[in-house]
Formats: C-alpha cells, structure tokens, sequence
C-alpha cells in the first residue's frame, strides 16, 4: 500500500492523530483540570471553601446519615429496571455502606449500594450517594454543580456520553491512538536527539509548529506514553470485561475459595446482626499504622453485608506518601476485632498499583501535582500543533484546488483548542453568575457549557472562510480575546460575589481558591499576548503574502 | 522545610544538566559562543550534564519515597528540556556562563 515503512507510519501518525486527536485533546485537557479537580470544586463552591477535614466519627455522624440513605439514585434504579426479570421491588436492599475523602476534600462523599433482585448480571448494585459537610453532617445540595470533580473530571474520561458506556470506548480508543501516534512519531522523528532541545520560532510558520510539535512530544514522552497506557489500565475492566463473561465461572470459584482463606464472607448470612462501635475499630488501624511507623488518616471506609450478623468494616490509610493506593484492614462487624489484613501485594500488582495511583494522585506532593499539570499541558500543546501542522501543510493546496479538507480542519481545531477554553471559562463565569438557591443550578451551568462550546464551533466554521485563501482563520485571536476577557471576568466576579479577592486569600494562605485565580489572570494575559501576535502575525501576512506563498512549501520537502 | 529545598535544588540541577547537555551539541554551542569548539569540551560538557542529571535524580530519591521520587525526576527532565529549549530560541546568550565563557568572547 505504501512506498516504505515510514510513509506508511506518517499515514497512521496523520490520520489517527487527526481523527482521534479532537477526542484526545478533551481528554488531557480535562486531564488537566482534574489534577486540580478539589481545588476547582472550592472555587465553584463558595460555602464549601473550608479547610481540608479528616474522615468524621462514624458513630457520631455517618451512621445516622447511612441510615437515612434508602432511596439509590433514580437514574440508576431506571436503568436497573431494565435488565431485571422481575420488576423491581419498591423498597431495595441495603448491602453496603462507603465513604471517601483525601487530604485536599473539606467535604465527604458518601455511597450506598443497593442489591438488585432478579437482575440479569452477576452481584448487581446500584447506589445512592450524596455529599455532606464532615463538621456537622450537613448534607450538600445536589443542585450545586462541584464543576472540577462532578463536571471536569468524568469529561476526562467518559465525554458525558453516558449512554451505553460509550464515552469510555471513545476515550479508550483515542488513548491506544495516542499510544500509536507516540510509537509512530518517534519512528518519523529522524533527528529525535539532534533536534531534542531545537525551537525555531523564527522560521516559517510550518516549521515553527513542527518544532513546537517535535519539542512538546519528545521532552515529555514518557508522560505521553505511561499517562495514556495507564488511563487504559484504569478502565481494563470496561474494555475487556473478562472477570464478568469468560471467565466468571473461574473467578466465582476464586472468589470462594479466597474467601474462606480470608474470613470476609461473600454472601450475607441472612440473620439480622448489630455493628459495634466503628470508631473503635478506626482507632485500632490508626494504631496499627503508627506502630508500623507510617502513621496517617482514614481515606475510605466501606461497611459490607450491611445490617447482617456477618458484616465487616474495611478501613483503608489515606495514602498521601505513596504512589500507589493503601491495603486494607478488615474488621467483624460483631466483634469488631480484626478478621484479616491486606497483605503485601504482587510484583503484578504494585506495577499495577503504581501505574493507576500515578494517574488518579491521591498522594500530597504539590510538586508532582504541578509537574503533572505541566505535562498534561505539553500534551495538549503536542495535540493542538498537530493540527496546525495539518492545515499549514496543506491549506495552500487544498485552496488552490477548491478542497474543504484543511478548513474544516480548521474549524475544529479552533473549536477543541481555544473554543473548549472558552466554554471552560464560561462554566466558571456562569457559576459566579446564577443565582446561589436557582432549582436545578447545575443544569444551567451545565447546560452554558456546552451551548457555548457549540457557539465556539459556529464561530469557528464561519471564520475558517479564509482558508478559502489560504489566510488564517480570525477565529484564532477572536477566540483568545474571549478568552482573555472571560478569564478576567471569571476572576473579578469570585472577589466580588464571594469577597474573597486575591488580597485576601493569598493573605490568609488559602491556596485552593487563590490558585485557581492567578491560574486564570494567568490564562488572561497568555490569551491577551497569544492573541495580539496571531493578529500582527495576520497583518504582516497581507502584507507580503506573494513572498510568503513562494518559500513556504519548499522548505519542508521532507514530510508527507 | 527541607523536601522543599531539595525539590528546588533538583529544579536548578536538571535545568544545569539539560543546559549542559545542549550546549555540548555544535548547533546549540554556536547560538552561545562565536568560536568553534574543541571535541574535548563537547566530552566534558557532556560529562558534566549527565551527572548533573544524576545528581537532581538523587536529591529527588533523598526528599522522597522511590517510586514518588521517579516520577517528580521524569516530570523535572520534561519541564528542563523544554525550559532549556526556550531559552535557546528566545535569549540563548543566558546560557553563557554554563559554557564557562567570558563575556568577551560571547556571539553577537
């Protein structure tokens, strides 16, 4: 099909890059976000910008909160309708208790699991969950959107598209495209260390991009790669569901077996049977954790078998010092003594473990976490001039020939890189906006976010006319002023709705809100520069378009 | 807070390291210095960059925990060598001092 080996790995590294790569740069930009998600959730939350808390009494607050949690959520309980023999009885069957926090939540999320009856798939739950404030029990509004962890975050990873799962698949297979583009790009890069520190702003416009594209991809490319191969590590489960089909037989057996190894019963025992004061058992494994010489906080406690003579509490260690995620002490809920620990894991399993616990960051290390942010920026820096390159290489051309290729190209590049920024900023503009008790808060910032993002696609395909001539689209400075004035917008709105302006944060040392504001001064004033150089860059380009048509092309004789 | 001291020195260390290690490239070494330069140095330039990164991968395995320690050294390679490139293509005369040359005889 090709001439050699390497066309046919520049038509891979082109095309899967193009097509997947528009799912790509949602998926690290939102990466992106998400390493900030908690702090992001303080900005959008103004009643929550409190210091971080550790995991509340369960005895005093938790207990009598579960308690109240009997109804799952309607939209799971809807979908479970549909995949049971029977219809589902009114009242459900509580089968597990769960709560989780880290050391940057001020707030506690809160889960229970209900049994499904009847249900066609193996061990079937659904859950109710809620959100309450750890000092009190105070449960949170569902109406207030927490925009890094309920909105940034699952767009990372699942689009939004919760339908069929498809999201998942779409990001799963835009993750194994980044992986091809990465194996394919090095192969292409025939000057990876001769040109490993080299970024010609200067030259032509295609090569700059090129430079920039090479420079972004290869300084961080063990972060390209082991992010990609871990985000599809994590979601292995949904892609190749093997532990629920094929080999389901086996790992019931497994199962069984490992539970009588262990003590932690698979089934309830079907008696009615009381819990003991948990806050014992919490005492206990903090104990245990300090004699061991790594004292630490409760970061999830679960409660199966719920309410059953043979229930048991699993306590797992906040693992802020780690990378990878705590084993876990499991007590008799009776007795409340310990049934069984954790035991060191696997070779397998700590490869696994660090690989996932390096990719979701529950550990405290702001260094990291910035330098992670900073990676998942250079990735979408990677991504974005990609594009350009794209329509850069062919726009003369495909004007030339009457082709709508590079435009529309155009169009959506724009739309994914500055248009995602500036429907970003609008969900941040409109949360400062609406107001506070509005029903159903979370559906018009939702719903800004993306009539916006639409907003930013038709601006963009009306703008691309000028591919038409082989002119920039002026939907690239457009949208970076927008961005530079939602950005300050944004900014100025939180001092003013919630008075807690940068004098005063930056004063009191309350990071989570004043970082996300000089993040967005920050965004401001790139966006401001970014956009004055792309329009003197435009000027310069009426001005000597002849002389810049002439050079371009041949300067860049060696790539597809 | 010494984790944090150690974390800015390993910073300042892959920056020198990858600094070095560019300027031991002739394109890289010519943006800084107006005179060619003796193989030898290219040897020790490079040398010297390769245990300056080994050094920053030791002040980060000293501030924390192994597996924690890989990760900030991998992130702090990225964030120098794209740093370094920068400067290179913006104000590469920065780097004149790494290369141990007097102002004198630094390129126009």
């Amino acid at each position: 099909m090709f001439a050699n080996f390497r066309l046919s790995l520049t038509w891979l590294h082109t095309w899967f890059g193009l097509v997947l790569g528009f799912v790509l740069m949602v998926a690290f930009f939102f990466g992106s976000m998400s390493v900030f998600d908690r702090e992001i959730d303080r900005w959008s939350l103004p009643q929550t910008r409190i210091a971080a808390q550790p995991m509340p009494s369960f005895d005093r607050i938790l207990a009598a909160r579960f308690a109240q949690m009997t109804e799952p959520d309607p939209e799971q309980r809807e979908l479970a309708a549909g995949r049971v023999t029977q219809p589902l009885p009114e009242k459900l069957k509580v089968t597990t208790w769960s709560a989780f926090t880290t050391h940057r939540d001020p707030v506690l999320s809160m889960f229970v699991g209900f049994e499904v009856p009847n249900s066609t798939l193996p061990d079937d739950q659904i859950f109710g969950d809620v959100t309450i404030d750890p000092r009190d029990g105070r449960v949170l509004s569902r109406d207030q959107l927490p925009i890094g962890s309920g909105f940034f975050y699952p767009m990372h990873f699942s689009l939004h598209i919760s339908w069929y799962g498809v999201g998942y698949w779409i990001v799963g297979f835009a993750a194994i495209a980044m992986l091809a583009a990465i194996v394919s790009g090095v192969f292409m890069h025939r000057k990876i260390f001769r040109e490993f520190f080299t970024f010609r702003p200067t030259r032509n416009l295609l090569r700059s991009t090129l430079d920039l594209h090479n420079l972004a991809g290869v300084v961080a490319l063990p972060f390209h790669f082991l992010w990609a191969l871990s985000g599809l590590i994590i979601f292995a489960g949904i892609y190749f569901p093997v532990i629920e089909t094929m080999m389901h037989p086996l790992v019931e057996q497994h199962e069984r077996e490992e539970a009588t190894h262990t003590g932690l019963d698979l089934e309830p025992s079907g008696k009615p049977g009381r819990l003991s004061p948990v806050d014992a058992m919490v005492s206990a494994a903090k104990e245990k954790w300090a004699s061991r010489g790594m004292p630490g906080e409760v970061g999830f406690l679960a409660v199966t078998h719920v309410g059953s003579s043979n229930a048991y509490v699993s306590i797992y260690r906040d693992s802020t010092d780690r990378v990878a995620t705590a084993e876990g002490m499991h007590f008799d809920g009776a007795t409340g003594r310990v049934i069984f620990e954790d035991p060191p894991v696997g070779p397998v399993e700590t490869v696994n473990g660090f690989l996932e616990g390096m990719h979701l960051q529950q550990f405290r290390h702001w260094t990291l976490r910035w330098l992670i942010f900073v990676g998942g920026l250079l990735s979408c820096a990677c991504i974005a001039t990609g594009f350009i390159f794209y329509v850069e290489k062919r726009k003369r051309t495909h004007a030339r020939d009457g082709h709508a290729g590079s435009r529309w190209v155009d169009a959506l590049a724009v739309t994914t890189v500055t248009g995602m920024v500036v429907a970003t900023l609008s969900i941040l503009v409109v949360n400062r906006l609406l107001p506070e008790n509005l029903p159903q808060r979370d559906l018009w910032e939702m719903s800004t976010f993306w009539l916006v993002w639409i907003l930013t696609l038709v601006h963009a395909a009306w703008r691309s006319s000028a591919l038409r001539e082989a002119r920039m689209s002026k939907a690239w400075p457009e949208q970076c002023w927008t961005i530079a004035s939602l950005a300050l917008s944004a900014a100025v709105l939180n001092a003013v709705t919630t008075g807690d302006h940068l004098g005063r944060t930056l004063s009191a040392g309350y990071w989570p809100v004043a970082g996300v504001d000089l993040m967005l001064l920050a965004t401001a004033g790139i966006a401001a520069v970014a956009a004055r150089k792309l329009q003197a860059r435009a000027r310069a380009r009426v001005r000597d378009t002849v002389a810049d048509n002439d050079t371009t092309l041949e300067q860049e004789p060696e790539r597809a | 807070m010494p984790d944090a001291v150690l974390l800015v020195a390993a910073l300042l260390v892959t920056e020198l390291g990858m600094g070095w290690l560019a300027l031991a490239m002739d394109v890289h070494w010519k943006q800084v210095h107006a005179r060619a330069r003796s193989p030898r140095s290219a040897t020790v330039l490079r040398t010297l960059g390769t245990a300056a990164l080994a050094a920053s991968l030791t002040l980060c395995l000293v501030a924390d925990t192994a597996t924690m320690a890989v990760l900030v050294w991998m992130m702090l390679l990225a964030v120098s060598a794209a740093t370094i490139a920068f400067v290179l293509s913006i104000r590469p005369r920065l780097l004149a001092p790494l290369a141990g040359v007097r102002r004198a005889s630094i390129a126009r």
